[in-house]
């Protein structure tokens, strides 16, 4: 028999939306949890070094994440980091989160579910996955120390990579199906490295090797030409789904599976609020996650108040 | 006697790491980056140049990556 525990606010995700949701829930006094079983802090526990977020000229992304949980588990939210979300019901009073462990009850559920990364899509990903193929530089990159790495992908995240990478690659190809999407100095500092090539309109159509990987087939979209790149290891990057499969039958989603609400993050269902890279919105930086987190904070505080007046 | 093969920028070693503890598993944690012997045991344990975090408990059956279910299921949690 699991256990029913009642919290004012339930926040699912603790990447930057939810971790700033969690402090400032916590600085208003509400018994707040937060849910998370992925990574502390989300896309940006990854990142090497965060030059866009203010009042950091450059901060690493594990150590900005262990900032803003510090704060937020100071003003006493509590982050549960193991338990795993079974099943949401939404449009109840109380709202009913149940994970393997425990029955939540909550009277506002904050949802910042954030991404999860794309995996590279093509069949030999898992004959490779781990012996060529990676999705972590932090983690794996050192392994390529001396040899020649491609990376995936033309975003941010997939350019910040690359240039982290450089320090191990003698050889380095960034590889991007379109046009670069990463912002302007981060693909001057890549351009700007003598052991990167950068191949732009270029898909990788196929992964060789016997038991490791040895190289890629590239297609040229420009010149229609094919080739085959000798390579020790590639890291993905070509970006991001929304985490959302546990409300859909709860909410509503957009074509292309983010919730619908506005800047005040309210949602269909009073009392359920979404905030961050989840939330059907233009711009999705680690500032505006920050932003939709106090937003969803404040108005649930806001709804709390008029709920318990009503009773 | 739990290993866990780790290096220390890897956000995913941590979290395996605070997983044992929080379950109250001891265990001896390698680092794959600083310890060369550490490193080859490893790769003879996966079949892997490299690969983090590895987690074994008999120097034969292994769990890559934090995936709490087979880390329950090979921990007997």
């Amino acid at each position: 028999m699991k256990e029913h525990i009642h919290k004012d606010v339930v926040i699912i995700g603790a990447g930057m939306a939810g971790l700033t949701a969690a402090l400032y829930c916590g600085r208003m006094n509400l018994d707040t949890l937060v849910l998370e079983n992925g990574l502390i802090g989300g896309q940006i526990a990854n990142a090497v070094a965060i030059e866009n977020y203010p009042g950091f000229v450059s901060v690493n992304g594990g150590d900005l994440v262990a900032t803003v949980q510090q704060q937020a588990e100071n003003f006493g939210a509590v982050i549960d980091e193991f338990d795993e979300i079974e099943k949401v019901t939404l449009k109840t009073t109380p709202k009913i989160i149940e994970t393997q462990e425990k029955i939540y009850e909550a009277d506002v559920v904050i949802i910042a579910s954030g991404m999860n990364r794309r995996k590279l899509p093509l069949p030999e990903e898992k004959k490779f996955a781990g012996r060529g193929v990676h999705y972590c530089e932090l983690c794996d990159g050192h392994a390529y120390d001396g040899k020649i790495i491609a990376v995936m992908g033309g975003g941010n995240a997939a350019v910040d990579a690359a240039n982290f990478l450089t320090k191990y690659a003698k050889k380095l190809y960034l590889i991007h199906r379109s046009e670069f999407r990463a912002d302007e100095v981060s693909q001057r500092r890549l351009r700007a490295n003598d052991k990167v090539t950068i191949m732009l309109q270029t898909e990788i159509k196929a992964l060789r090797g016997d038991k490791k990987l040895a190289a890629v087939e590239v297609f040229d979209k420009k010149t229609g030409e094919t080739k085959t790149l000798a390579i020790d290891g590639i890291f993905v990057n070509i970006g991001v789904e929304p985490n959302t499969k546990l409300f859909k039958d709860e909410l509503n989603l957009t074509a292309n599976g983010r919730i619908p609400a506005g800047e005040d993050c309210k949602t269909e269902i009073a009392g359920v609020f979404a905030a961050g890279d989840v939330r059907e919105k233009q711009i999705r930086q680690l500032t505006t996650a920050a932003s939709d987190g106090t937003t969803a904070a404040l108005l649930a505080e806001k709804y709390l108040a008029k709920l318990k007046e009503a009773k | 006697m739990v290993k866990v093969y780790t290096i220390q920028s890897c956000p995913y070693c941590a979290k395996v790491k605070r997983y044992l503890k929080y379950k109250d598993v001891e265990f001896e944690e390698l680092d794959i980056e600083k310890d060369p012997a550490a490193r080859e045991a490893c790769q003879k344990l996966t079949g892997m140049d490299w690969a983090v975090p590895v987690t074994t408990i008999d120097n034969e059956t292994f769990v890559i990556d934090y995936d709490k279910e087979e880390l329950d299921k090979l921990l007997c949690l």
